[in-house]
């Protein structure tokens, strides 16, 4: 099988943002940042550039610093043809049988481009905002639940009868079904680093979804996963320039300055997500974690920031890598947006496919 | 004020793109979509897309979408159509406890600024005990009008507040809430809300949290004191309605009385059991389907109370609606079938003679 390349959709604004400096999330979290409102013209062309570039599918992140994800995947999805979208949210937030509503008829207006990306809830604070008062674990717990009865919807099977601890449904329906060529239910993404996101996504998801790290430390316990048919997906940046310098080069100039990496790390310790203190427990061990993966711009852009820097052809065999210990997708950012996906389709898919084989 | 004038958007399916469906076929749809046997739960941008283009030519204001477990999302569904029409406004009908207030605000607020604001609530408590409870929702009728005044006091403060929102009810508690993306409209802050029902609660929830009380129609000297009360609450008043307009009383009567099913066995206002609406449809005798010379409600004990029915010719409707309009009526959801042939008529025929009447007023 093909690898699959995903990449993070850019938030309001940022298509238009030619610096890493001017993306950062501390400033995408300001009250009067664009990042509160959608972008239409931005994210249409982005997402044309993404089919252009062999993308497969555009991650959408869920915070209350930015629009609703589904509805977002609604109004771009009508704008393209081919790209899928890997809709983030929260458990947590709705009642799973309404979640399934939406997700169905969703599905059904853009031919089944939609997956999931389900978050069991990010820091204390933000759930809470939502009217989510569980502490991290239970969050968790709570998530399997949510997942199980979806996937008793979407199984089509007659009525839902559930009685769980966080929910209780009883003879549920939803007509809508879920619309796609080869599916009858979306693809579900599980992310985190923590025992209990690993267990939700070996019993719940079609994938895992985490940071990069080694290929080293990352295939003993990529193993399990592997063992039981779930895929795994890698959230990394990627940093491509004609030779290893340059690429060198223009990921230090990516450093912003200090009153940010100060922010940041403020968000970074305050969370009780395992995801963000691996992170900057990299960042602040090693920076470099091997030859082409760095994790030093993690204390400014946050824990997704581990980068994989090079030249094309490096880059190419890095991912191949990966491929050998059995990771099969990634969701990649770069900066700036557009151009780095742009130079990702054009210098390095084209070796990765031609290895492959294809 | 002008009168405005809203519909019913149809079902998936409904609009039969290319081929008139006849009146009959219509409403036997609505009965069999609740029974899995229709394309009802799919959506169905060609026929809507069409619809929507008829309805804004037709000067309609808003189309109403409902929500049931037999329909598509109606968030998700406004925001497609609301890509492909530009003029036309969306009623999105929800219901509280299904989903968290802050949640419920992102996504109102999201789909404003993807279609210029062109989106209004309608807020409904519950349907049928068992439809809420196959939703994970176990609360009594009374107890969801309790709920619904906690839903919209909260999603109201999102909308009201630059600061953190702080809520501890009942039914929900939220703690320094806060949602960026704005409610985006050229003239709004927060979207118009509609409350519907004819219970007690329902019109406290209407003057406590609405900016409109949806109820179905009556004649006006039933809803003259009710109307006056609402609307010195500052609050506006929606008739819920279907409509036959024909060149003549007679070939609407007939159009009317060729909807009714010819298996009386079906209904579907059985199934909305503690709705106090639907109660007092179904105990409709057969000698009181007259309510007037144009108000007919034939219909409503074997398709439900939205089915009350005006039915004349252009200028007996456009007189009944001014009517209307005198005892403080602002607005009307009307549906009609065929359906794209209805708001054609209503839009050629009757609305000219509305809007005349009310600049000459």
């Amino acid at each position: 099988m093909k690898l699959r390349f995903h990449w993070m959709f850019p938030k309001g604004g940022e298509v238009g943002m030619k610096t890493a400096q001017e993306t950062s999330r501390v400033l995408t979290t300001k009250r009067r940042s664009p990042a509160a409102l959608p972008d239409m013209e931005g994210w249409t062309k982005f997402a044309r550039s993404a089919e252009e570039a062999g993308i497969e599918s555009v991650l959408l992140s869920f915070s209350r610093y930015e629009p609703d994800t589904i509805l977002i995947a609604c109004a771009v999805g009508q704008a393209v043809k081919r790209l899928k979208f890997i809709v983030a949210y929260r458990s947590g937030l709705m009642q799973p049988a309404t979640f399934v509503q939406q997700v169905n008829t969703l599905s059904a207006l853009i031919d089944g481009r939609v997956a999931l990306n389900i978050v069991a809830g990010s820091s204390a604070a933000e759930q809470r905002g939502y009217g989510d008062f569980l502490e991290h674990d239970e969050r968790y717990a709570r998530a399997e639940e949510f997942l199980a009865i979806c996937h008793h919807f979407w199984r089509n099977d007659g009525e839902v009868d559930f009685d769980g601890k966080y929910y209780r449904v009883e003879k549920g329906r939803v007509h809508t079904s879920f619309v796609a060529p080869d599916r009858s239910h979306p693809e579900v993404y599980v992310s985190g680093h923590s025992e209990q996101a690993q267990r939700l996504a070996l019993t719940r998801a079609s994938c895992w979804l985490r940071l990069i790290d080694t290929p080293e430390k990352l295939q003993p316990v990529v193993a399990p996963f592997r063992d039981k048919g779930i895929e795994v997906c890698l959230r990394l940046c990627v940093v491509c320039r004609r030779t290893r310098d340059e690429a060198l080069a223009a990921a230090h100039a990516l450093l912003p300055d200090e009153e940010i990496g100060r922010q940041e790390r403020s968000i970074l310790t305050k969370g009780d997500s395992q995801t963000y203190k691996q992170a900057l427990a990299a960042a602040d061990n090693r920076g470099w974690m091997s030859r082409s993966l760095w994790a030093g711009l993690v204390p400014y852009y946050g824990s997704s920031a581990i980068t994989l820097v090079g030249a094309p052809e490096e880059l190419a065999e890095v991912f191949l890598e990966y491929k050998q210990i059995g990771i099969t997708q990634f969701i990649i950012a770069g900066w700036p947006k557009l151009d780095e996906m742009v130079r990702f389709g054009r210098e390095v898919l084209p070796l990765i496919r031609r290895a492959e084989g294809h | 004020m002008n009168l405005r004038f809203h519909w019913m958007l149809p079902k998936g399916g409904e609009v039969a793109v290319g081929k008139p469906q006849t009146a009959q076929e219509a409403a036997r749809y609505r009965i069999l979509s609740t029974k899995g046997n229709t394309s009802a739960p799919q959506p169905d941008m060609e026929g809507w897309t069409r619809f929507a283009r008829h309805a804004e030519e037709a000067g309609i204001d808003s189309v109403l979408i409902s929500f049931s477990r037999y329909e598509p999302d109606p968030f998700v569904v406004s925001c497609a159509l609301g890509q492909a029409t530009k003029r036309l406004k969306f009623i999105v009908a929800y219901r509280s406890g299904l989903m968290q207030p802050a949640t419920f605000v992102q996504q109102v607020n999201t789909l404003s600024a993807l279609i210029d604001g062109r989106v209004s609530i309608n807020m409904v408590a519950g349907s049928s005990t068992m439809e809420q409870r196959g939703y994970g929702d176990f609360l009594s009728h009374d107890e969801r009008y309790a709920r619904a005044e906690e839903f919209l006091a909260i999603c109201r403060s999102f909308w009201r507040s630059e600061t953190e929102v702080d809520f501890d009810g009942k039914y929900y508690r939220v703690e320094k809430g806060r949602i960026h993306t704005p409610f985006v409209a050229p003239a709004r802050s927060h979207p118009e809300i509609y409350i519907s029902g004819h219970s007690e609660p329902s019109e406290q929830l209407a003057c406590s949290q609405g900016t409109c009380w949806l109820r179905v129609i009556d004649t006006t000297e039933k809803l003259e004191a009710s109307v006056a009360r609402i609307r010195a609450r500052g609050i506006g008043v929606c008739l819920r309605l279907a409509l036959i307009c024909r060149r003549t009383r007679e070939e609407a009567i007939s159009v009317a009385q060729s909807l009714l099913p010819e298996d009386k066995e079906e209904s579907i206002t059985r199934l909305k059991d503690d709705s106090q609406m639907y109660r007092e449809g179904a105990a409709l005798k057969g000698d009181e389907h007259w309510l007037n010379g144009s108000l007919w409600t034939g219909l409503v004990s074997y398709y439900g109370p939205v089915w009350t029915t005006l039915l004349g010719s252009p200028k007996e409707l456009a007189e009944a609606f001014l009517e209307y309009k005198k005892i403080g009526v602002t607005e009307f959801i009307i549906s009609g079938w065929p359906e794209i042939d209805e708001v054609d008529i209503f839009g050629e025929e009757v609305l000219p003679l509305v809007r005349e009447a009310e600049r000459r007023a």
